[in-house]
Formats: C-alpha cells, sequence, structure tokens
C-alpha cells in the first residue's frame, strides 16, 4: 500500500483540487490557498522520489525550500490583497482591472 | 501496522480537507481546511521518514502562513460580503460562478487524466527498492547539506526572505493622505 504511486497519486490530487480552487474561485485569498496547495504537492512529490528512488536527501532540502518560498510568497501575497483592499474596498478578482488609478 | 494506519488518515485528511477547501462557502472556514490539509501532508511526511520537514511543514504552516491569512481574511472582510452578497447560482461571491466551475472542472480532468496515463508509464520503469521501515533521523545530515553543498541556496534564500520582508512592508503601509 505505501509505495511511491500512492504518493504520486495523492499529490496528483492535491495539485489538480489546487488548480481547480486557483480557476474557480473568484476570491483572491482563495487563489492564494490554491497556490498554496500546488506548492504543497510538489514538495511532497520531492519528498516522496527521495525516499523511494534515490538514497540521499537532496529531497528533503528542496522541500524545505519550497516551504521557505512558500512563505515568502504568502508574505507578499497578502500584502498586496491588502493594499488593494485599501484601495477598492474589495477583494473580488473581477475588479482588478488597472495596473494604477 | 501503525505506519500504515498514519499513513491512511493522513492521506484521507489531506485530500478531503483540499476538497472542503475547494467546497467552503466562508472564506474563513476555507483558511482551516486548508490547514487541516496541511497537518495531513506533514503526516504523509512523517511516514516517508522526512521528521525535520514535517516538523517544519508545522511549524511554518501553522505559525505562519494560515495566520497571516486569517489576518488578510478579517481585515478585507469589508462590503464583500454584504453588497456582492450572491451571484447567479445564489452562492457568495467569493465562490465563483457556474462558467468559472466549469472551467475549473474541465481543465482539471483533463489535467488529471494525462497526469494518470504519464504515471503508468514512470511507475512501471521504476527501479524497485527494497524499503526498511526504519527510520534514521535527518537532521544531522540534513544541517551538514545546508552548510556544504547547497549552502549558495541557502544564502539565497536568505536574501529573499529579507526581500519579501521588506518589500511586503513597503507595500501594506498606510496609505498617505492627500
Amino acid at each position: 500500500m505505501m509505495s511511491l504511486a500512492s504518493y504520486l497519486i495523492i499529490s496528483l490530487i492535491l495539485f489538480v483540487v489546487g488548480l481547480v480552487v486557483m480557476i474557480s474561485r473568484k476570491n483572491i485569498v482563495a487563489i492564494l490557498l490554491g497556490i498554496e496547495l500546488i506548492l504543497n504537492a510538489a514538495a511532497l512529490n520531492f519528498v516522496a522520489y527521495s525516499r523511494y528512488v534515490t538514497n540521499n536527501l537532496d529531497g528533503h532540502i528542496f522541500s524545505l525550500f519550497i516551504i521557505v518560498v512558500a512563505a515568502a510568497e504568502a508574505a507578499v501575497g497578502l500584502a498586496i490583497v491588502i493594499r488593494f483592499f485599501q484601495i477598492k474596498e474589495t477583494i473580488h478578482i473581477d475588479e482588478a482591472t488597472q495596473l494604477r488609478n | 501496522m501503525f505506519l500504515q494506519f498514519l499513513f491512511i488518515s493522513s492521506a484521507f485528511l489531506t485530500i478531503a480537507s483540499a476538497v472542503a477547501v475547494l467546497l467552503t462557502k466562508n472564506i474563513m472556514h476555507s483558511c482551516v481546511f486548508l490547514l487541516a490539509s496541511l497537518i495531513g501532508v506533514a503526516g504523509l511526511y512523517a511516514t516517508l521518514g522526512a521528521d525535520f520537514v514535517a516538523v517544519t511543514q508545522i511549524m511554518v504552516y501553522m505559525g505562519g502562513v494560515v495566520i497571516l491569512m486569517l489576518f488578510a481574511v478579517m481585515l478585507t472582510g469589508g462590503k464583500d460580503f454584504i453588497s456582492r452578497a450572491q451571484n447567479l447560482l445564489g452562492l457568495p461571491a467569493s465562490m465563483g460562478n457556474r462558467w468559472t466551475y466549469g472551467i475549473g472542472l474541465i481543465v482539471g480532468l483533463v489535467f488529471l487524466l494525462t497526469n494518470i496515463k504519464l504515471l503508468m508509464g514512470i511507475t512501471k520503469s521504476l527501479p524497485v527498492k527494497t524499503i526498511t521501515n526504519e527510520f534514521p533521523s535527518t537532521v544531522n545530515e540534513i544541517g551538514h547539506l545546508l552548510i556544504k553543498e547547497h549552502v549558495l541556496a541557502f544564502e539565497i534564500s536568505s536574501v529573499l526572505l529579507l526581500g519579501a520582508l521588506v518589500g511586503a512592508a513597503i507595500i501594506a503601509r498606510p496609505r498617505k493622505q492627500n
């Protein structure tokens, strides 16, 4: 049961759900939630390959850097969301139509 | 036995919470379901023997990212829930409408089918390794790898974090009253 294929299938389902969240939701914070799901699917793939295919820990290192980049991305993205709300007073994605006011 | 129980429960928690993120109407509940999904991913890391990555996942996401998202949701609630209360399907405005859900489902299904086709080929061609169920601690080795082989990426990520911190502080500063 616990094989490489099962981890890959779980990661694939997580990725597809994140993709559908990104496409179908209209709230900017919800789109950021979809991005987090996709990044976690990629990191899970790295760790699974590191255990079942290679014998070193490079996959773990890469997964740690993915977590770091996800944290930085969430900080900057949510700052942009708060700034957008200060200007437009909504976070509906259809209102984001201009680069400067 | 315990490992299989942990694997099944973590996989169920991950996938069910991810689907709940997609289907929940309230964006606050969506953030909490994302937290549950990330805890499930940390459990999957634990079943893979990646103890340091699992603990880092729990610390960074529970202590940082999800809290930040909850703050962003609370700071940007406002008129969204009142003026745009419903859309075509009678759902809250944060849920999208039938077009976005249709396009999302089509793209997801196409992606899922093509990747299952790819996975069939990959899993047949992989070398079968015998896996022992003993998990030595990886913390020591990860520390050596981070300051020997991957030291350049380590330093670049520190610069990235500094840039993201300063950039977030500058972007989210209060507006000038003019």
